[in-house]
């Protein structure tokens, strides 16, 4: 096994252009678990011997026993095919000791893995930038502002812009990625600044004169929506919103993702 | 003595800056302190209209920053009531002859010689409202129920927390009437969008039109709906923080209808 992944990872090296250095090798734990809605997400490396990942997966589960009864587990071992037995493995033995609901293997691409079978040897941060997705290991650029942002005052921010408070007419706020406000939006906001057209705007009381998301401005705001959570994208070059609670935009998004 | 600099101020013009501080000087005056009424519209003088007072400057602000005569000198006493005074505005200067260093001496002064100094900022954001608030400890907000007039108050409340000013708002001009048609934001629209504590609410009265003109203060005209808010809330200024507002209404009453028809109120 050691020797088969040994081959594998010169050869996803390569392929990536990565140089191996075995002096800034991370010791990573062979097995981690993550609490994910109703059940666990459990990531293996599956470079790591069997025994020593059976045995990890009993002493995690073994912490929360009574947790463990009847949740659904989820296994992911990384972007890497094959690992079946394995995944059976842990799923009878979750089964007969700690009474799961179900195990299952995840299947998306944009595997959460913190563990890339070729990373063993590598300087794997620009990896793990690039092929996961997940909120694990990411971190959210956000300017988080509470208070009321008032007439002529203004609001620049490269990341997103979360503003808990009001809006008021007069302000202008722009930002690299989206704006969420929990309050009151009267004034022309920008998102997605300056062209990021999958950008969205979001507020509990949406009532600008315009916005922009991206290289898009919207000058007409569908006022059937007052009163509800709006959320206001771009759509076939166009701005459109729709009612949040309704449309549940993000209720497609299998895991949690980083914004 | 060691007197409140107020500075009354709005971002727009024509708001009622310049009534409200004449009214509120002149009731606090009536209330027994020793008030001074400075008008800061360096080249638009009308605070001494509004008091009346417009024949007799001899001296104005200028001429004390600059210290062509002594305070004294351009100090205008109201004959009508006691331990009121007005240092008037120059008329042929423009804004930029004041310095805040200047302004912050004068202040000084004023501050140990009365209870209250009350400014009169002129309209805008530049140079005269800065010299207007420079000095100030505290701050009133005036503002019509109106968008335009709402947004640029805004600012000017953004401006003054800048410098560690907290604003009390004065709603002016409210017609009752057209609140309850829903063609007029109600004060309550307009504290949702400044959300700064309330200081009084004065309706639309008539008799500003005749105040200003005659030059009889506002406060001491009796009918005046408008002159009973300003007395209300230069009680509220003077220490009497418990003083419920009193919100606006339209008169419905029989009574009110037969004495309007008559003539003997408005």
């Amino acid at each position: 096994m050691w020797l088969k992944n040994n081959k594998m990872n010169k050869h996803n090296e390569m392929e990536l252009g990565i140089v191996p250095n075995e002096a800034v090798a991370p010791s990573i734990p062979s097995v981690k678990l993550k609490g994910v809605g109703d059940g666990f997400l459990v990531t293996i490396n599956p470079a790591v011997p069997e025994e020593e990942i059976y045995k990890e997966v009993s002493e995690l589960f073994e912490r929360l026993k009574n947790l463990a009864v009847n949740s659904k587990v989820v296994i992911d071992v990384g972007n890497v095919e094959g690992y079946d037995d394995l995944v059976n493995n842990i799923k009878l033995l979750l089964k007969s000791k700690f009474d799961v609901g179900s195990v299952t293997k995840a299947h998306d691409k944009n595997s959460t893995s913190n563990y890339q079978l070729n990373k063993q040897n590598s300087v794997d941060n620009n990896l793990r930038t690039n092929n996961n997705k997940g909120w694990i290991s990411d971190r959210s650029d956000a300017l988080i502002l509470t208070g009321r942002v008032r007439s002529g005052q203004k609001i620049d921010t490269k990341g997103h812009l979360i503003i808990a408070g009001n809006v008021n007419p007069g302000a202008e706020l722009t930002a690299g990625g989206n704006i969420i406000v929990l309050g009151s939006l009267l004034a022309p906001v920008y998102a997605g600044y300056p062209d990021d057209d999958e950008a969205f705007v979001m507020a509990l009381d949406f009532r600008p004169p315009n916005i922009q998301i991206g290289g898009v401005v919207s000058m007409e705001i569908n006022s059937e929506l007052s009163g509800k959570i709006v959320y206001a994208t771009v759509k076939d070059n166009k701005i459109i919103t729709e009612d949040y609670i309704k449309t549940q935009p993000f209720g497609k998004i299998p895991w949690p993702t980083i914004m | 003595m060691e007197g409140k600099i107020i500075v009354v101020t709005s971002g727009k013009g024509g708001v009622g800056k310049t009534t409200a501080t004449a009214s509120i000087g002149a009731a606090l005056a009536l209330e027994g302190n020793r008030v001074a009424v400075i008008d800061m519209d360096i080249g638009l003088r009308n605070l001494d209209i509004v008091l009346g007072l417009e024949n007799r400057i001899v001296f104005n602000i200028v001429d004390v920053v600059n210290k062509r005569c002594n305070l004294s000198q351009a100090l205008i006493r109201d004959r009508r009531i006691e331990n009121l005074f007005l240092v008037p505005a120059s008329q042929s200067d423009n804004k930029d002859v004041l310095t805040a260093l200047g302004v912050q001496r004068l202040a000084k002064q004023l501050k140990s010689e009365f209870n209250y100094v009350i400014m009169d900022s002129p309209a805008g954001i530049e140079k005269g409202f800065e010299n207007s608030v420079v000095a100030a400890d505290e701050a009133i907000v005036v503002c019509t129920p109106d968008v335009s007039s709402i947004k640029d108050a805004d600012r000017v409340i953004g401006l003054l927390y800048a410098r560690s000013i907290t604003p009390r708002l004065i709603v002016n001009r409210i017609i009752p009437e057209m609140v309850v048609r829903g063609d007029m934001l109600s004060h309550e629209d307009v504290m949702d969008i400044l959300s700064i504590d309330l200081l009084g609410l004065v309706p639309m009265d008539d008799q500003v039109v005749v105040s200003t003109n005659t030059g009889v203060p506002l406060v001491m005209q009796n009918q005046s709906l408008a002159g009973q808010a300003f007395r209300r809330i230069a009680k509220r200024i003077n220490g009497e923080t418990d003083l419920p507002i009193q919100i606006p209404t339209v008169k419905t009453g029989i009574w009110s209808k037969i004495t309007q028809k008559l003539g003997l109120t408005k």
